[in-house]
């Protein structure tokens, strides 16, 4: 079970029509670093890199046109802004409050999402970043050098194992290792079967179930994956609410509403209140907030 | 010790370092600086923590850009160069004397100087080749590269 043909058919059963896209490159502005008032959209304007502010975000910028890469600018190298994709930056933007918090990182490499927690934070509070691969742990720590990270704690460690950490933390993002989407992998359809995404699935409960060992009682997590497939969001947050104890609370942002009834199963109402992003405006992803049900603690 | 390491080091900039109450550890040659907020979470096996200050190999310092940030912040020796040294410099090349806008602190030759962009902020460091405060040819290369920030490209490349 593999194939365009056969993953097609799936998203049309679940509502969405196949289209290609072609995704617009977007940059984060790190705060902690932008903190002499310069205008840097004009600063990267003269460098030949047009910008347009990204509506839904409030860091986040397109890149409209440029003459220059990106990744290769003064300006990135200094740590004034970081490659995210737009998707990519809402997870922590979903958390409230944190500043002085402690939060884990869960699968926290190549660091994106970790450096903007870290500007979020104002660089107080603690971040326990964890990832299982050595090598994506230098890319991490390149990172938060480059951005001037200064609050966080590297372990490489399997997110699996994050209970081991013996720590409790107020919020934990569980950005959990996925399938990844069509619209980021030009040869997605050819290379991923359901049995890749079914065992990703799994991994996926692991991850969350441990991490939620790790949760302070009033604390939040926020799961997400730029994996469309629902075995990989909807039916992990369905088991999630059932065995973990966990309830989906309600977040503002783009997107479209979590699926509830999946290929004619009916799945809990609230997972009507995670977010779903079909590729187009960008790339395919998908987020949910937990926090303990109250009914439970 | 190893705290005397990065103050003798800053020395080298005309200013010296001091590291209060914040805790410094190590991990394989690499040397970190702690806050309250972070101390307490650092186990013996961290891969990184807090703010990394560099690595020390055989007593000589290769700092890191948050070390850089903390000797501008303390006004060590540094020069102020133009847009087009700027980059120049960001790729590996040296500073001309031409190209030196500013000039702030006691500048000896042989000695370090942060390299600073019209922004002022830090791009790196190079050794003193000739007296800069003094009457000096425009055209000589003033200002040898040590370090500059792209150096998070190069090292993406060895990965």
């Amino acid at each position: 079970m593999s194939g365009k043909d056969f993953f097609v058919s799936r998203y049309e059963q679940l509502g969405w029509k196949y289209r290609p896209v072609e995704l617009r490159q977007s940059i984060r502005f790190n705060r902690i670093n932008n903190v002499k008032g310069q205008d840097l959209v004009s600063r990267l304007l003269h460098l030949g890199l047009n910008l347009d502010k990204i509506e839904f975000l409030s860091d986040g910028y397109w890149v409209c046109d440029s003459r220059v890469s990106a990744g290769a600018t003064a300006e990135y190298l200094l740590g004034l802004y970081s490659i995210q994709e737009a998707a990519a930056q809402i997870p922590v933007s979903l958390f409230s409050d944190l500043e002085d918090k402690s939060v884990l990182d869960a699968s926290a490499a190549p660091g994106g999402k970790t450096v903007q927690l870290a500007n979020i934070m104002n660089n107080s509070g603690s971040i326990v970043a964890i990832d299982i691969s050595k090598q994506r742990l230098a890319a991490l720590s390149n990172h938060l050098e480059r951005c001037r990270v200064k609050n966080t704690i590297v372990y490489q460690l399997d997110a699996r194992n994050s209970p081991k950490l013996g720590l409790r933390f107020d919020r934990i993002l569980v950005d959990v290792p996925c399938s990844g989407n069509f619209a980021s992998d030009s040869k997605w359809f050819q290379n991923r079967t359901l049995k890749d995404i079914e065992r990703n699935a799994r991994l996926q409960r692991e991850i969350l179930m441990k991490a939620s060992e790790c949760l302070a009682d009033d604390g939040e997590i926020v799961y997400s994956t730029c994996s469309l497939e629902p075995e990989e969001n909807e039916l992990n947050i369905d088991w999630a609410i059932r065995r973990l104890g966990l309830e989906i609370v309600k977040i503002d942002c783009v997107g479209v509403s979590g699926l509830t009834v999946v290929f004619g199963k009916e799945l809990d109402s609230s997972i009507a209140r995670c977010r779903r992003f079909w590729p187009g405006l960008t790339q395919g992803f998908f987020v949910c907030k937990f926090v303990r049900n109250s009914h439970e603690s | 010790m190893k705290v005397e390491v990065f103050e003798n080091f800053s020395l080298k900039f005309g200013v010296k370092l001091t590291f209060g109450g914040e805790m410094l550890v190590q991990r394989d040659g690499r040397f970190f600086l702690l806050n309250s907020n972070v101390n307490f979470l650092v186990r013996d096996d961290f891969f990184y923590a807090g703010i990394y200050l560099g690595k020390v190999i055989d007593g000589k310092v290769f700092p890191s850009f948050n070390l850089l940030d903390m000797l501008v912040k303390c006004e060590a020796n540094r020069v102020v160069i133009g847009r087009k040294a700027s980059w120049l410099f960001i790729c590996g090349r040296d500073v001309f004397r031409k190209s030196i806008l500013r000039i702030y602190g006691d500048v000896c030759r042989s000695e370090y100087v942060l390299v600073l962009n019209e922004f002022g902020e830090c791009l790196g460091f190079g050794k003193v080749l000739v007296g800069l405060s003094e009457y000096s040819d425009k055209n000589v290369v003033a200002v040898a590269n040590v370090l500059d920030v792209g150096d998070f490209l190069r090292r993406e490349r060895v990965v």
